[in-house]
């Protein structure tokens, strides 16, 4: 056995937790959040509900502004590209 | 709240077809198109899209002073594959609408060779422009077009060479 399978034997031994242990884990779960925390952490989510519903509702809106433009623009392509089309029915009429 | 719902979508149709001063009802014809477009803009629809259209962009700004004055956009677009998959019947409807007297043909262009039609009607009162009607047919193609609120036919005329649409050159003659 070389230094090295020594040194990783010791590291991965198993060693025994110290005797008060079992009793300190069972105290840290049962303890209670302080109320103070509880509230802090209820108005983190509320505020974070807002931003996120806020942001939402901005993006929809802007969606929203962006599809009406495109079919502003659109609707104008096709009347434009009608008048154009009848204009240049006239001129040929008119040659 | 709930028996007040239909007297709501009512009244909000109303406000919808009175801003629109053609009707025209041709969803059945969509069917058989190949391409086929319905816009239906009415005036808040129009205000709301302004505020998204970049004065910095000429095009964009061009449209944005153009419908600043508008109450609405309606338009219908059919293309079809084959010839005679609409008939004349289904624009007498529209037609019959542009026979009032607060509307007036003031274009009418029939090309016997493509079997095309073109017309442009106004529509005003108290001697002021507040509409306008395009009826363009062809033997593969439907459009209806209706621009509620004064609108400056030039203005969209010169849109040609903007908007990706070719400019014609319209020569005045001598």
């Amino acid at each position: 056995m070389d230094w090295l399978e020594q040194e990783l034997k010791n590291t991965l031994a198993r060693k025994d937790p110290p005797p008060d242990f079992a009793g300190r884990v069972l105290r840290g779960a049962g303890r209670r959040v302080p109320s103070s925390v509880w509230r802090h952490s209820r108005w983190l989510a509320a505020a974070a509900a807002v931003v996120v519903i806020t942001g939402g509702a901005a993006a929809w809106r802007e969606h929203r502004g962006l599809v009406a433009k495109e079919q502003v623009m659109l609707a104008f392509r096709i009347a434009a590209v009608k008048i154009n089309h009848i204009q240049a029915h006239i001129q040929e009429a008119a040659r | 709240m709930t028996a007040l719902r239909p007297l709501a979508l009512l009244a909000a149709a109303a406000a919808v077809l009175s801003a629109q001063q053609l009707k025209f009802n041709l969803d059945y014809l969509a069917a058989k198109a190949t391409d086929s477009v319905d816009l239906s803009l009415n005036g808040a629809t129009l205000q709301f899209a302004a505020r998204f259209l970049s004065s910095k962009d000429a095009d964009e700004s061009k449209v944005k002073k153009m419908i600043a004055s508008l109450d609405g956009i309606y338009i219908r677009t059919f293309e079809f594959k084959d010839a005679g998959a609409w008939s004349p019947a289904d624009l007498e409807g529209v037609r019959q609408q542009l026979r009032g007297a607060e509307w007036s043909r003031i274009v009418g262009v029939k090309s016997g060779q493509e079997g095309e039609n073109a017309e442009i009607y106004v529509r005003s009162e108290n001697k002021k422009i507040n509409g306008v009607a395009i009826l363009v047919s062809g033997p593969k193609e439907l459009t209806i077009v209706n621009i509620v609120g004064p609108v400056d036919l030039d203005s969209l005329a010169s849109l040609g060479g903007h908007l990706g649409i070719p400019k014609v050159e319209i020569t005045k003659p001598k």
